[in-house]
Order: C-alpha cells, then structure tokens, then sequence
C-alpha cells in the first residue's frame, strides 16, 4: 500500500511446543515474499500458509482483534515484548521495522505463571484470578445514582483512564526480568483508587490483589521500569507506586 | 407454509410497554433462582453484562468463550462511544428523540417498542458503567463529558478517550469476575459452543468443544444465551476480530431458531484500506474523524498525482456537495456508498485506486495541529503505524469495510428466539437497529440487553413455563446424540484430506461476499451468489486440508468448522438480499433507487422483517415474515440533503 | 489472624518496602560515615579523636548490632528477592534484549554491585576494625591510632584500586537504589521524581568522590 513496499526473505527461529508436557525446542524456517506493508501477525499467518501447504502443523500463536486493543496477541520478539517499537502490539508492528535477510527469533511469554500450552500459545488464566481477588467495584446492576452525581476531577479521571487503557496482554511479566505482574495489578488498583467509586473497597482491594499475585508465583518488581517500556499502552510505574502506597496502607490500616 | 410471527409485543403506547410489560411478567422467587443453571455464551458486552446481572439476582451462570479471557471479546475494539439521552448537555435531547433517531437511522426496519426500551434503559447504563468505575470523560467541574457523534444532531455520546468499547467492556468484566469469585458464575475460556441441545422443542443445553484439549463436553441448562456477536468474517476482510463467528447462531438456526434479516450488514466507511492479499482484516477508524475531516476525491479519472497538488478546484468533496447540511457527517450508510460510486467511477486515489482521501488540512489550518492531536492523536498515531504515512502532512486514504451485521438470530421482544429457552442478546440478535445501525448504538444496545432486558425476561420465562420441577439433565440421550454428531462433523473436516487450506475458501468465500453481496447488491449478482456459493461449499467439503489431530490446540480445525458454517451463512444473506427487492439502510439494491441514486424502500411490500427457517440442508430456507407497524414514527423517505 | 499478618508481611511489596527503608537507611549510613572520615583531611589527631569518641561511648554496640541488623535484613531481602525471581521463570528466554528506553546498567546491575558491597564490607571491617592495633597519646587520653594504620593500609596500590573500585560499585548501587526506595515505600511524583532520579546521581557522585578521595589522600600522604 505504501509507495515503499518491498518484500522480505527472513530467517525465523521459532520456538515450537507439541503440547504443556512437550520440552519444545527452536526450530529454523524460512519464509521468502514478506510484504513489509504486512503485519507481523500476517507475516506469521503467510508461514503457517506455507506449512499447511507442505502438510506441516502451522504455528500456534494468540491473536484476535489484530487492531491492539485485545491484548491477545503476544511474542517476545527477538528477545522483546512486541517487539521493537514503543507502544505497539505484536499485531500492529509492521514488517517495516524489518530488513530483507534479517533473522527473527520469537518466543512465547515465559513465566512460571503463564504455562506454554503449545508452541507460541501461553496460559494466561492467572490475570483473570487476580481481578477475581478484588479488580472491581463491588455494586451490582440496579444501584448506581445518577452518573452526574459523582463528581470526578478531570486530572483524576485522565489518570485513571490512563490505568484503565491496560489491555492485559502480560508484556510487562513476560518483559521483567524477574517476571513481575506488579504494572498490571498496579495499574487495576490504581485506577479504581483514584475514583471515588473504589475508595469504599481500596483496602482490601489492595491486599487481595497483592496477595493474589503472590500466590501465583510473579516475581518481585525491582523498579526497572521495562513493564514501562514495553507496555503497548505506555502504562507508568507511577502506577506500581500507587498500589504500593495502597498497600501499605492497607497493611496499617487493616484490623486483622 | 409461512409463518407470520409473534414479536410478543406489550398492548399500551409505546412509552409505557415496556413498564407494563415489567409488571406483568412472572418472577422467580429469590430462594428458587439457585435452582436455575443459565448458560450464557459469549462474554462481550451482552454475555458479560447479563452473566453478571443474572448472577447478582442468583442464577448459577455458566460463561463461556473462545479467547483466553472474558476480557478479549470484540466488543473491546469498539471506539467511539456509547449514546444515552441523559440530555447533560441541554441540547434537546430525549429519550423519545433517542428513539425516534434510533428509528429513523435504521430506515424503518426495527420494531418501536424494542427500540423505545433501548432509549429508555440507556440512561441507566450510563450510570450504571459510572458506579462500576469507568473512566469516562469528564469535564474540568467533574461532570460527565458528552460529543456528538456519527452525524446526531445533539451531543449524546459518552467516551471514554477513544476506547468507550475497552472500558465499558472490562466494566462489564470486572462485574463478571465479581460474580465469579462467588462461585455464582464459572468462567469456561477457550471453550467453543459447538451445539445447541433442544428437547422436545425446549433448549436444555450446548455441547462445547475444548480449544486447548480438543475434549466434546455436554452442559444441561434451564435456558441458554446466545452472546456470540455478529457474523461480519463471511467477508473473510472485516473490521471484526479473528475468531468473531457465526457458528453459534447458525447452531442455533439449525435447531430452530429463525434467522432474521441475514442481508442487513454494516459497511463502515472510515477504513484503513485493503494492501494485499497478505491482509487479514481491516482496520477502522473511529467515524468521529468526519468531524473534522473533509472527504473528497479528484474530479478526474485517473488523477494519480499526489494529492498535495491537486489543486481545490480540481477536488470533489462529494459528501458536501450532495448532502448540504449534513455533508460529511451523513450516516454510515450514505457515505460508504457514495466512496463506492467514486471509486467505481475511477476517481479512486493511491496505488491500488481503492481508497478515498479524508483530509485535515482544512482542520489542522483552522484548530492548530495540537488540537487535532490532541482530538485525534492515538487514531493517527495507528494510521502511521499501518500505512506509514502521516496525516498531519498528507491525507487519509480510507476505504469502507464490513464493520456490524444488524441481521441475526430472529428474537420476540423478551430476546428469546423462536426455540423457547434460546435466548439471543447484543449483536448476536436481528436486534433494534433496522437496516442501519448509527453509530455508538452498538455498545448501548449490547449492555441494555444484558443489564435491563434479559434479567427480567429471563425470570419471567423460568416462572412460566414451570421449570422449577421440568429438568432435563446432560444425560438425556439428546445430549449424546448432539455430541457425537458434533464429533463426527469435526472427525469429517480433519479427513478430506484435501488440497487446499481452510483459508483459502474464505478468501474465495469473503470476495464473492464482497463484490456480489457487499455494499450494493442486484439481481443478477446474488443470483450467481448462490450459485458460487453453493459450489464453493462443496468444493470445500471435498478439497479442504485440514492439518493436525482433533487432540490439543488445532486452528486450522477450529477455523475450518466456522469457514463450513459461514458458506452456508453466506448464501443465505444472498438469498435474503434477492428476496428483498428493495433498498434500506445498509442494503442497497441497485434496482430500488431514486434518481437521485439514493436508497429506495418499498414500504408497500417490505415492511417487515424476514426471518429465514431452516428445512434442511438441502432445501431452500423457508422466508417468515413479521410486519413492522410505525405509531409513533411517521414512515418517510430518509434524508439527509 | 496470625496467618493474615504473616501474609502481608511477607507479602511481595512489604519485602520491596524493607529493601526501600533498610536501603535508605544505609545511605544515610554512608553519609555519617563519609563526614566522619572527612576527618581525615584535617590531620591524625582529630580522626583519630573522632574514632575514639565514637567507639568509646557505650551506645556504640546498640547502634553497631542496629547497624548490622540494618545491613542483614537488607542482604536477607536481596537474596530472597533475587531467588524468588528467578524462580518466577523458571524456563529462561532463549534470547533477550532490554528496550532502551527502561532498565538502566544500575538498576540491572543491583544484584552484583550488591555482592561486591557485600565483599567489601566484610574485608573493610576485617581490614580495619579487626586490623593492627596502634596506639598514640594525645592530651594525656591513650587511643587506637586507626590514621596509621590507615595510611599504611593505602600505601599498597591494589588496596587503593580495590576500594575505589567498590566505591565505584556503592555509587552505580546508590544511583538506582536512592530512587527506586522512593517508589517501593509508595512515592512517585511526576514533579518530585525527576529530581529525585537526579539526586539520586548527585549522591552517588558524592558518594563515589567523597569516599575515593580517602585512599588517595592517604596514599600521597604516606609517600610524602
């Protein structure tokens, strides 16, 4: 589509997994014709194309919407989350961002809590679990007041939006190094802190979804900040500060 | 023998049905809603909203999807907002003209009584979404912030930045995992809806299909809710999401329930055009970029100079030249047509010539670049990242794209289809927007079933027809019978061992769709349709390629069950489309138009909705009609000059 | 009850916010000792003085085993924390490849300059407050003449490098862990924690000049 397109021949190392129990190995294709008007997820779909066509098992990898808004899509990209363009999911990195000949490794997210189900496929259960620990505001159909009723800051409804663009795809666990959940559960409890609607439960909110995460097995968060940076919605660890302080009060304050 | 069908409509004017119809319908006491199992399928805004709603009343739900999480359904793209007429803004609104709008933009061909509900309950979704704790804007006193919004004249729309569907739909999910942690719902993610079990005319349950496992499972229910969303795919090319199907309507229709204006989809004109056939799906683009941008082509056939110097008068900004006082704010409809008829003309712009400019250069001379980065950053942002080009400096190329099928699961105004205990919510059903859906409809039409509707109806369905004691259980010999068919049919797909991929077809299926049943539509074209159709099917039942084992994850399997429904699907909306010989909303028959080239209905003879019975398959679907009568909205012919 | 409190204590962010304070509390460490030795600059008598002073008053031993508390939990943490981590992936990547634009070298570094401080540390103590015992005599009052054996100490170049090097290792360890305590006891400011992050590297220069200054000094000193 654009005046610029050009096709690619690329080297790809793939990690493939037959099933949770399958140890997995890389294996090396091939793929020749990469149009670098596609995305890397059509890049992905042209291989499994050409697989199907040899009688081979296609790749599996997660997709879904392909627009970046899902957070199915995933792949550590040549050793990155998404890849290497700030801001941007695995399906809206273009194969611009590649050169002809280049080799391509591509990895599923790795966290003790987030099993490979198959080659590029991982389980990613343990972020519905921690929102099942408190990721809400406790009001059920029926008894909200008036919308206007609850006046909101603009600063406070712009902070908490910018928590709530978390899209849960988990590229902060698979980019920390220590495999920490700390910028997804900050960014759930912070956004419900800075709305009145979740002051009544913060407290609680805090310590279970802390608790939670612990239980599952995310690493500890030592303030690198590469969630920050991988974040396909640029999501601050001001965030992380947030629950922290959450926490904490919570901790003091808490009668048990 | 057709059927004419009852819509179960509440007697009294319209305004007060739907209270009428609260008070007469039946409840299910407190303590007995434990003994209700309720399946509900789908987890968008319909599924979520209702498996919580229905939850917090009671009900044991079970919620099932095919993604990794309730929180990835589709209903998570949508962008640009959700309507309601709170009237914060003091600008005229009211429900009745929420309703009347609701009407009109659907071109006559949605029943009044459901979509006055509609506009009535969508005030309670806004606050309800608030009291969850959606962030939506605000203005600088705290008060909640409203924009106009896909060609409405007041400003009714509720955002939040351009993610209204994300947030609204992990608001609904955030209420779901509530309920969930209770124990009162049991998430089952990857898991298919391959059946519907009917029992003596009764829906008792769904066979799923394991995604991850492969594993057939039977689920015995009092009733089941079908959330499964539209069938836009049969294009292969639309803005809806990879796994987005229809095999659970169509499921659905198999068993009995009636299919409802199959032909009526949504073609969204603001579009990131087609780049090859690599593509996978298209893109949009909120429509609130009409706002400020002016569409325009040039005047010349054949005009590939860039358009920087093009000079003004050798532009054609056609949506303001023949609709005045609308101009490039005229509903979806109109302006996808009318980028069609530019581009059929040869006046298309880009390489590929398919694609229209939408130009801000007048917006950005006018408000500043900073304005409208600040209006529309994120969606040009994701403009230069798909095109590589930036529309600060040269202008959008957009084309329409398959967005919202308006036609579905035919459902009286409790939301049940034509098998009683089979429940269709959101866009799953024929639903309250006629011909045409306007825009930010979607959202407040998915969440008033799940919040408002099915709650009560639910109930009032458990109470009546005595299911307290009239159980069914997943060892009915229906169940296995279901099971194993559905068995067997995966089994068959796995070994044709044919030659080509299951990609492949729906390619082949999604340009017969595109060009035969697209945007404009005649005889002859859906004719052949059919016919091509026909054939395709089964081509692909003899030469499709399926890889892999039916144990553990198989996509090429999962997909070549939904292909295999949406070949059938497909010749269906080709064969509603020729039935209907006349132009509304998102149909357009090239013989149904004025002189003016604008849509034409024929009230005289289709007024009503067609709802398509399923007789087998090798005969040709049965069309029932139900008759549309407007009290309250006088028929006249739309216009937006 | 019990089980409530133990969770939180041990929880994943109550052990970020010990690392926090004890890591704070170490810098201030640093800083007391830093000026104390500045000391040193004046002449024997008032280093030595000071040394005197310090260890002679009883408080001393509280606030060495408070010290040393400080020092283990902080180390204690560390080392629980860093296995933790790892054990949060257990299957590792086959390739990685840091963004750029979020991790820095200190603050992926932590873990090692952590070990090396912890290496010197030991040999600092066992360098000098188990080292040759010297004495000298001023105003009548007999006192370790810790200068001495200082200046000796440093008259080997290797132990001068070696310390500078380990200086080298709690300033890149101060420049990241100044800040980052901030953010793990709760503090991030879009104002307060830019400066902080610039003060963070103020005190680690001040730190890493201050302290290798010592060595130094006390090298041109002896050689004179």
């Amino acid at each position: 589509m654009s005046a610029d397109e050009k096709l690619l021949t690329l080297n790809l190392k793939i990690w493939r997994q037959k099933d949770a129990k399958d140890k997995g190995q890389m294996v090396d294709y091939t793929l020749e014709g990469v149009s670098t008007d596609s995305s890397f997820l059509e890049m992905l779909d042209q291989l499994n194309e050409k697989l199907v066509g040899q009688g081979e098992e296609p790749v599996t990898f997660d997709h879904d919407c392909r627009e970046g808004i899902c957070g199915m899509c995933s792949l550590m990209i040549n050793g990155q989350a998404h890849g290497p363009e700030k801001e941007t999911t695995t399906c809206q990195l273009h194969m611009r961002s590649f050169n002809d000949g280049d080799t391509i490794v591509i990895e599923p997210w790795r966290a003790r809590a987030f099993p490979v189900l198959k080659d590029l496929t991982v389980d990613r259960s343990a972020f519905d679990e921690i929102i099942m620990a408190g990721g809400y505001v406790n009001v059920n159909t029926g008894n909200a007041q008036d919308a206007n009723e609850i006046l909101i800051p603009k600063e406070s409804a712009d902070l908490a939006m910018d928590a709530a663009a978390c899209i849960g795809c988990a590229a902060c666990v698979a980019s920390c190094k220590n495999a920490s959940a700390m910028l997804f559960v900050g960014a759930k409890i912070s956004q419900l802190a800075l709305l009145p609607q979740g002051q009544v439960e913060a407290e609680q909110r805090a310590a279970n979804m802390v608790a939670k995460m612990d239980e599952l097995g995310f690493g500890n968060c030592t303030n690198e900040a590469e969630c920050e940076a991988s974040c396909p919605k640029g999501i601050n660890i001001s965030n992380i500060a947030r629950m922290n302080k959450e926490f904490l009060k919570s901790a003091v304050k808490s009668k048990s | 023998m057709t059927k004419k069908l009852d819509s179960k409509i509440p007697e009294g004017p319209v305004a007060e049905k739907w209270d009428n119809h609260r008070f007469k319908m039946k409840l299910v006491n407190p303590a007995n809603k434990r003994k209700f199992n309720v399946i509900v399928v789908g987890t968008g805004l319909a599924g979520a909203s209702a498996s919580a709603t229905l939850a917090e009343l009671g009900y044991n739900v079970d919620a099932f999807c095919i993604q990794d999480s309730p929180r990835r359904a589709h209903s998570i793209a949508a962008q640009g907002g959700v309507n309601a007429a709170k009237n914060y803004p003091n600008d005229g609104d009211s429900i009745w003209r929420l309703f009347y709008d609701t009407v009109k933009g659907g071109d006559y061909r949605a029943r009044e009584a459901n979509v006055y509900r509609l506009a009535q309950v969508a005030n309670n979704i806004i606050d309800q979404c608030a009291a969850q704790g959606v962030p939506f804007a605000r203005e600088y006193g705290g008060t909640l912030s409203n924009r106009s919004f896909g060609g409405a004249q007041v400003s009714r729309t509720f955002y939040a930045r351009g993610q209204t569907g994300q947030q609204l739909l992990l608001g609904a999910y955030s209420a779901m995992m509530k309920e969930t942690a209770k124990g009162k719902i049991k998430s089952h993610t990857r898991e298919e809806m391959v059946d519907l079990v009917v029992v003596e005319g009764r829906t008792r349950g769904i066979i799923t299909r394991n995604i991850v496992t492969g594993e057939f499972k039977k689920w015995a229910a009092d009733a089941v809710l079908l959330c499964t969303g539209g069938y836009g795919n049969v294009y292969f090319l639309s803005t809806n999401a990879m796994t987005s199907n229809g095999s659970a309507a169509w499921k659905a229709y198999k068993k009995g329930a009636m299919f409802g204006n199959p032909c009526y989809t949504q073609i969204h004109p603001t579009c990131i055009p087609v780049h090859g056939d690599a593509q996978s799906k298209l893109t949009l683009m909120s429509e609130s970029l009409r706002n400020d941008g002016r569409v325009w082509v040039p005047k010349k056939q054949g005009d590939n100079r860039p358009p920087g110097q093009i000079p003004e008068e050798e532009r054609d900004y056609y949506l303001e030249r023949k609709y005045p006082s609308f101009g490039n704010l005229v509903p979806r409809d109109v302006a996808s047509r009318n980028a069609k008829e530019a581009i059929d003309d040869g006046r298309g712009v880009g390489k590929t010539g398919i694609a229209v400019y939408l130009d801000f250069a007048d917006a950005i001379k006018r408000d500043g670049e900073q304005a409208i980065r600040e209006r529309y950053g994120n969606l040009f942002d994701m403009y230069n990242r798909i095109t590589d080009e930036n529309p600060y400096q040269v202008p959008m190329r957009i084309y329409p794209a398959v967005h919202y099928t308006m036609g579905g699961l035919w459902v009286d105004y409790n939301l049940q289809t034509t098998v009683p205990g089979c429940f269709a919510l959101g866009e799953a059903n024929f639903s309250d927007h006629g011909a045409n859906r306007l825009g930010a409809s979607a959202l407040m039409q998915g969440l008033a079933d799940g919040y408002f509707v099915i709650p009560y109806t639910l109930g009032n369905y458990l109470a009546s027809e005595g299911l307290m004691t009239d159980k069914v259980s997943a060892d009915h010999p229906e169940f296995d019978k279901c099971m194993k068919e559905s068995q067997d049919r995966f089994n068959r797909l796995l070994h044709i061992g044919g030659s080509k991929s299951v990609d492949t077809f729906h390619k082949e299926l999604g340009k017969i769709m595109w060009e035969r049943v697209g945007m404009s539509r005649n005889e002859d074209g859906l004719k052949k349709a059919i016919d091509e159709i026909s054939d395709l099917r089964k081509e692909f039942w003899k030469d499709v390629k399926v890889t892999g084992t039916e144990v553990g994850i198989n996509v090429e399997l999962e997909k070549a069950n939904r292909v295999a429904d949406f070949l059938e699907l497909g010749e269906l909306m080709a064969r509603d489309a020729l039935e209907r010989r006349e132009s509304c909303g998102g149909h357009f028959r090239e013989e149904s138009q004025t002189p003016e080239n604008e849509a034409l209905r024929d009230d005289e003879n289709f007024c009503h909705v067609a709802a398509w019975e399923y007789q087998g398959d090798e005969t040709t679907p049965l069309r029932n009609t139900e008759e549309l009568t407007f009290e309250n909205v006088p028929l006249t012919q739309r216009s937006y000059k | 009850m019990l089980n409530q409190f133990f969770k939180v204590i041990t929880s994943s962010i109550m052990k970020k916010f010990g690392m926090g304070v004890t890591g704070l509390l170490l810098c201030g460490f640093l800083v007391s000792h830093l000026l104390g030795n500045l000391l040193i600059f004046v002449g024997p008598q008032a280093f030595n003085t000071y040394a005197h002073t310090l260890v002679s008053n009883p408080l001393i031993y509280l606030a060495e085993a408070i010290l040393l508390l400080i020092f283990l939990k902080h180390i204690g943490l560390a080392i629980k924390l860093t296995i933790e981590n790892k054990m949060a992936r257990p299957v590792k990547y086959y390739m990685t490849q840091a963004t750029g634009r979020g991790s820095t070298f200190a603050s992926s570094s932590m873990p090692v300059t952590g070990l090396i401080i912890l290496v010197f540390v030991v040999l600092h103590i066992l360098q000098f407050k188990f080292g040759a015992y010297y004495e000298e005599t001023y105003d009548g009052v007999v006192m370790r003449d810790l200068y001495r054996l200082l200046i000796e100490f440093y008259q080997n170049p290797l132990n001068v490098a070696w310390y500078i090097f380990s200086m080298a290792c709690v300033a890149v360890h101060v420049s990241h862990g100044f800040w980052s305590a901030f953010q793990s006891i709760g503090f991030n400011h879009p104002k307060y924690t830019p400066l902080l992050k610039c003060l963070a590297k103020l005190f680690a220069l001040v730190v890493f000049c201050g302290f290798s200054s010592l060595p130094i000094y006390c090298y041109v000193q002896g050689a004179q």
